[in-house]
């Protein structure tokens, strides 16, 4: 029984023809879901903390819990 | 970055890519028994020295093809002149692996190169156990 022959060149050609143009897609689809579940969330949960952060009220209730050296609770 | 988009739409474009090009946009594309007949000659040289044929065959590994059985016969008959057998078994090592996942063009060229594998008294790596 005798090969036939089989196809010899431009077999690495043929492979990245095929396989480059989906790995810069699905790079590209990789790096546009990490946007938006990731970095879009974190932004957000950022931005909802902060729209009614006060920030006065904040400083006097760690000022009472005496965390800071440079002023001290009020009462002492 | 141009040379590397242009080269990059060469992979592309140039199709199927004729192996020697290196996409000019200008100058003759040879052609694949062009490739084949200069390489064949490369090895016929009579007193080709060690170096040509090492450097023969590393350039020719460079390319992204198999070495057509005719070039490789030429390359065989060159180790068989320079008395050089551990290269002969070498090359048919080389082109097995460039093959890569593609298992069938392997045992085509042993079926081709029998008879010059038999008349030179090379054995193949499989026959010689050292395959794994």
């Amino acid at each position: 029984m005798s090969l036939p022959k089989p196809l010899m060149r431009g077999l690495l050609g043929k492979r990245l023809r095929f396989h480059l143009p989906i790995a810069f897609t699905l790079s590209v689809v990789a790096a546009i879901a990490f946007k938006y579940t990731v970095t879009e969330p974190r932004k957000k949960a950022y931005a909802d903390f902060y729209k009614h952060y006060d920030a006065v009220k904040e400083f006097n209730s760690m000022r009472e819990a005496g965390v800071f050296e440079s002023v001290r609770p009020t009462g002492e | 970055f141009q040379n590397f988009a242009s080269r990059l739409s060469c992979i592309i474009v140039c199709f199927p890519a004729p192996l020697a090009s290196r996409c000019y946009s200008h100058g003759k594309v040879e052609t694949d028994e062009e490739f084949d007949s200069r390489w064949v000659t490369y090895f016929s040289k009579p007193d080709i020295d060690a170096w040509e044929l090492r450097k023969g065959m590393n350039t020719l590994i460079g390319y992204d093809l198999v070495p057509e059985p005719k070039i490789l016969d030429s390359a065989l008959k060159a180790c068989r002149r320079l008395d050089d057998l551990a290269s002969a078994i070498r090359i048919l090592e080389a082109v097995k692996e460039k093959a890569g996942p593609h298992k069938d063009i392997y045992p085509y060229l042993i079926q081709e190169l029998q008879p010059t594998l038999t008349e030179l008294g090379i054995s193949t790596p499989e026959e010689l156990g050292i395959d794994r």
